[in-house]
């Protein structure tokens, strides 16, 4: 019982990761209809830039997580000004290769700028794992579930109570409707890709300490956040969060008793549910998409 | 000035002489010819992936897995079964082909997006599953597999597997080529520009798109296969999310949906990052990603819209 315990909260720590990291890439899915490939990749790139700003700059640890997701905000609004905006009308091949495209610049700059040699991230906090009940937790795992939690509901202020929230909704019912209703659309994407990318970059920070930084590091990281995407629905910000808790609970139990098919397990189980219920958990039913 | 046929001709001579001279220009640097081999093996690979992305409009993150099947496949066959190697080729091609089939069927109902994800997912898991078998060598790779044999002729030297590999390559063009004009590839474009119309013309939309998907895979399975037997060494995470992300690469810069695209973007992702060198070699990555995003944004065609205009520059 313990043993298992422990394995659910561990797994909850992970699945945060993987919450973290979808809600981003769902943010800017649901309203721009943009599948963000470089979402993992822009905060890789952020978080270099912030362990130049703790280790070589000195800046104190709470200014550089400002500093960071105002980074991420800026690289948002150029990603969307100068490259989605013009491309906006093409397929959805097009815009995954622009993605791609964009996160290989991301981690040829990284690797070329700082070298490929892993780097130790600081964790935000320190000090020893605490016991809750018979769970033991260390305190960075601890701030990246509140994290998640504070995200959510952070993003679930932003999409249901205030005015761009609902005309980002709009935008992702209707585009052309939303125009026609006098919402200004391009404003609004800016403003989407900015709170996804400032997410990606605040993502990143808070769970580089338990991996190593590399230019490669949020590689499977993405994998499984699309994943959890997929098992939520696509187009739920609420869904990325309960898919990537349920990935990361259900991995590490996999883990436990076959460790040799932990990777494996969730990626097939993704291509099963796509396979089934294309609309995922929480996803709004569809005839047909695309 | 209608082109006209004597200058096309005396062109593709030029090139195809160019190309038959290659290893005795650069006879004083063997390693160059090396790479162009494994540059035309990758044009190969993409090659398949250009029929199902640039013309069946059919995503694949996953298509390194496809080679990964085809060149362990055949790699296993020869080393552990020892089987003949054309033979054990032949079964790599049809392994992956096989994987084709099962892969293709999630694109029967999935497009776009979730057909990303989907063959994103089935490509990832294939590399782990091959690095946790132990007949594959698991983590530690397959090594010293056989070198390249044509019947009684070993093909050792970079010079002889080049020569054998501009026919393998001249050979599955011209077949992609005869394909994409003949019936079946009349429907396979026609599926991609609008399935529903396709359709309602009574084309048969499901099995056209497994017949790329099995197809593509084939090809890619080919190029495994080959790359196995040149390179002597297999490791699970060379074929990884990576490397099919690089093949897709190839194929945006070097043209989606050209025959000749392939070969470019092949060369250019082989070459850049040995004509950059040294410790900018990263720089060549951002070089890739740039290009790929200015293919996107302002040449649809990529690399081949050059030679095309070159070409009408030419007046060929």
């Amino acid at each position: 019982m313990n043993i298992f315990a422990n394995l659910v909260l561990r797994g909850l720590a992970t699945g945060a990761v993987y919450a973290l990291v979808g809600m981003g890439i769902v943010v800017i899915l649901q309203t721009t209809n943009v599948m963000n490939f470089a979402q993992g990749d822009t905060g890789m790139f952020v978080t270099y830039l912030a362990f130049f700003m703790i280790t070589t700059a000195k800046v104190p640890y709470s200014l550089v997580l400002v500093l960071a997701i105002v980074a991420g905000a800026v690289i948002g609004l150029i990603v969307e000004r100068f490259m989605m905006r013009s491309v906006r009308s093409r397929s959805h091949l097009s815009l995954i290769m622009l993605t791609l495209g964009l996160s290989l610049v991301f981690q040829g700059l990284a690797a070329f700028l700082f070298n490929t040699v892993p780097l130790l991230f600081p964790p935000l906090v320190t000090g020893d794992p605490v016991r809750l009940g018979p769970v033991i937790l260390s305190r960075q795992d601890i701030v990246v579930l509140l994290a998640a939690i504070v995200v959510f509901g952070a993003l679930y202020l932003f999409l249901y109570r205030t005015k761009q929230g609902v005309a980002a909704r709009s935008i992702s019912q209707d585009e052309y409707a939303a125009r026609v209703l006098g919402i200004p659309t391009p404003s609004i994407y800016m403003l989407i890709w900015a709170i996804g990318s400032a997410l990606a970059g605040l993502a990143a920070l808070l769970i580089v300490p338990r991996f190593s930084l590399e230019p490669s590091f949020m590689g499977l990281i993405q994998v499984k956040a699309f994943s959890a995407i997929v098992l939520g629905g696509m187009d739920s910000v609420f869904g990325a969060a309960v898919g990537g808790l349920i990935i990361g609970v259900v991995e590490n139990l996999v883990a436990y008793q076959f460790p040799a098919i932990k990777d494996s397990f969730m990626l097939i189980v993704v291509v099963i549910v796509l396979l089934v219920m294309p609309q995922g958990l929480f996803g709004k039913r569809q005839q047909r998409r695309f | 000035m209608v082109p006209s046929r004597g200058r096309r001709l005396t062109a593709n001579a030029v090139l195809v002489a160019l190309v038959l001279l290659v290893p005795l220009i650069f006879r004083t640097k063997p390693s160059i010819i090396g790479y162009l081999n494994i540059a035309m093996l990758y044009a190969l690979a993409t090659q398949g992936l250009n029929l199902l992305m640039g013309f069946g409009g059919l995503v694949s993150l996953g298509h390194a897995a496809f080679m990964a099947i085809g060149g362990y496949t055949a790699a296993v066959l020869v080393m552990t079964y020892h089987v003949n190697m054309f033979l054990a080729v032949v079964a790599g091609v049809a392994g992956a082909g096989l994987f084709g089939l099962v892969i293709g069927f999630p694109s029967l109902r999935l497009s776009g997006f979730y057909l990303a994800v989907a063959t994103m997912a089935l490509g990832s898991s294939v590399a782990d599953v091959i690095k946790r078998l132990t007949i594959t060598g698991g983590d530690y790779g397959l090594s010293n597999i056989p070198s390249l044999r044509l019947g009684p002729w070993k093909l050792v030297s970079d010079a002889s597997r080049y020569y054998f590999f501009v026919i393998i390559l001249a050979l599955v063009f011209l077949a992609v080529r005869n394909f994409l004009n003949s019936r079946s590839g009349r429907a396979v474009r026609a599926v991609h520009d609008s399935e529903m119309t396709a359709a309602a013309m009574g084309v048969n939309v499901a099995a056209y798109k497994l017949i790329t998907f099995i197809f593509a895979a084939c090809i890619a399975g080919l190029s495994g296969a080959l790359y196995a037997f040149t390179i002597s060494y297999l490791h699970p995470t060379n074929f990884g999310l990576t490397f099919s992300i690089g093949l897709l690469s190839m194929s945006i810069i070097g043209g989606l949906g050209t025959i000749i695209g392939p070969i470019l973007g092949a060369v250019f992702w082989v070459m850049l990052p040995l004509i950059i060198g040294g410790k900018l070699t990263y720089l060549a990555t951002v070089i890739f990603g740039l290009s790929i995003i200015g293919s996107v944004m302002f040449l649809p065609k990529g690399l081949s819209d050059l030679v095309t205009r070159i070409q009408t520059r030419l007046k060929l």
